[in-house]
């Protein structure tokens, strides 16, 4: 559905990066593919080094270490926030919501609007969206969306497929209303039918975890997983993202009254930079609008690929200019969503890590 | 692109010097996901269609590959 709004900005980013990081070269070793095959995988999909957590950290510890430096750094006040979304697919527990426990832990005021949001790869894009509906009320006038997630935890380190490209990572977008910033123009769109191309098979309420859920086989390629582990179907995935989200893009910036060639940066879910460059060719848009070096400094981290991709490059010129920009997300659900706004002269925007401590 | 040029991007997603047209798919070493994600971006981006796993699986030999993307293409 289209979804359109008015004079809404993000006017803070921050970025958090656990400060374990991983390598390929030695990802592979644990691989039973050939070195050779290993190698050139890297070399399409741009994969490098990836920021992956700790034993037992979770993604709410890197979110809570990002309020306690904005906090500590006179960035935003506990008592501004009005409203705390929370996106993920790694929640703390099933019960309580993340969302409360950070609330709990932040020292947010009891008229704080508080949501979990279940959302991965889209989840910047429905998020916002989320954001902004909150913004239409009078009271709320600061929202923070939170983007985290510590799949690597549910990610198989014998999985070629899909670990070299995981990681970690907790954003935090502070989002106002502001005169002047224009209209802002957005679409989300599911395929249900299509649900199960990327999941994690056990651990819910229809496969609970036990001991063989936990039992790893090897697939034709002998990357081995557990149904405990996050799974995907690469080909399915890029197949999806091809065919669907250029036309839904296409749309949304018509309705924008723009074309391609406006829109001076794109900045997509990082999901490897194969797929980015394929996108970016079949847009048309220039390799250097549409950044996808997200995978190969950090790795994927679901929903926290967007604002990655923007402190990784574009930290400055967030702060200094406003410019049009679209964000697209799509993945997981299957979900795919885009918006199209002005975005820039940010208060801050930053890259935090995460050592551990709080 | 024709059927040369075809051959010549398969050798080299399969990093084979050369193809054989009566080889079958399954028989090269690169035969791997990589090598079957690279064959269905050349299908969506230089002949137009979407080429999906559940095809590939019936496919055996390179002419059946290309015969594929021939009866399918839409540039």
């Amino acid at each position: 559905m289209k979804y359109r709004f008015r004079d809404k900005a993000i006017t803070g980013l921050a970025v958090v990066v656990p400060e374990h990081e991983r390598l390929f070269a030695d990802d592979m070793k644990l691989f039973n593919a050939p070195e050779n095959r290993s190698r050139k995988l890297a070399m399409v999909m741009g994969y490098n080094a990836h920021r992956v957590v700790e034993k037992g950290v979770c993604a709410s510890d890197l979110a809570e270490a990002g309020f306690r430096h904005l906090f500590d750094c006179g960035r935003i006040r506990p008592e501004e926030i009005d409203a705390l979304i929370y996106v993920t697919l790694s929640p703390d527990h099933f019960m309580p919501p993340t969302s409360c426990i950070l609330h709990g832990k932040l020292g947010l005021r009891r008229d704080c609007f508080c949501l979990d949001i279940a959302q991965g790869c889209c989840g910047f894009v429905v998020g916002l969206l989320q954001a902004f509906q909150l913004l239409e009320q009078d009271g709320v006038r600061k929202a923070v969306l939170v983007n985290a997630d510590v799949l690597s935890r549910k990610v198989s380190p014998k999985d070629r497929n899909s670990y070299p490209l995981i990681g970690d990572a907790a954003t935090i977008a502070i989002v106002e209303n502001r005169e002047g910033t224009g209209e802002i123009h957005a679409d989300v769109r599911f395929d249900g039918t299509r649900a199960m191309a990327l999941k994690v098979p056990a651990g819910g309420f229809r496969m609970p975890s036990s001991p063989e859920t936990a039992v790893m086989k090897a697939d034709s390629e002998g990357n081995e997983r557990a149904p405990d582990n996050l799974v995907m179907d690469g080909t399915a995935v890029f197949n999806f993202v091809m065919a669907d989200v250029p036309p839904m893009l296409a749309d949304l910036v018509a309705d924008a009254g723009v074309g391609f060639a406006d829109i001076d940066k794109y900045y997509f879910h990082q999901p490897n930079r194969f797929m980015l460059q394929k996108l970016a060719e079949k847009l048309d848009v220039p390799y250097d609008k549409m950044p996808n070096n997200v995978v190969e400094h950090y790795g994927n981290s679901s929903g926290a690929t967007i604002p990655s991709a923007m402190a990784l490059n574009d930290a400055d010129l967030l702060c200094s200019k406003v410019g049009k920009v679209c964000f697209s997300g799509f993945g997981v659900g299957l979900t795919y969503g885009g918006i199209v706004m002005n975005c820039g002269n940010f208060d801050f925007c930053e890259t935090i890590t995460y050592k551990g401590e709080n | 692109m024709d059927k040369n040029a075809f051959l010549s991007e398969l050798a080299n997603i399969l990093d084979e010097d050369g193809i054989d047209e009566t080889a079958n798919l399954r028989d090269f070493p690169s035969w791997d996901s990589l090598a079957v994600l690279s064959v269905v971006a050349l299908a969506d981006s230089k002949f137009g269609f979407t080429l999906e796993l559940a095809d590939i699986k019936g496919i055996a030999t390179v002419a059946d590959l290309w015969k594929h993307f021939e009866k399918n293409r839409t540039k």
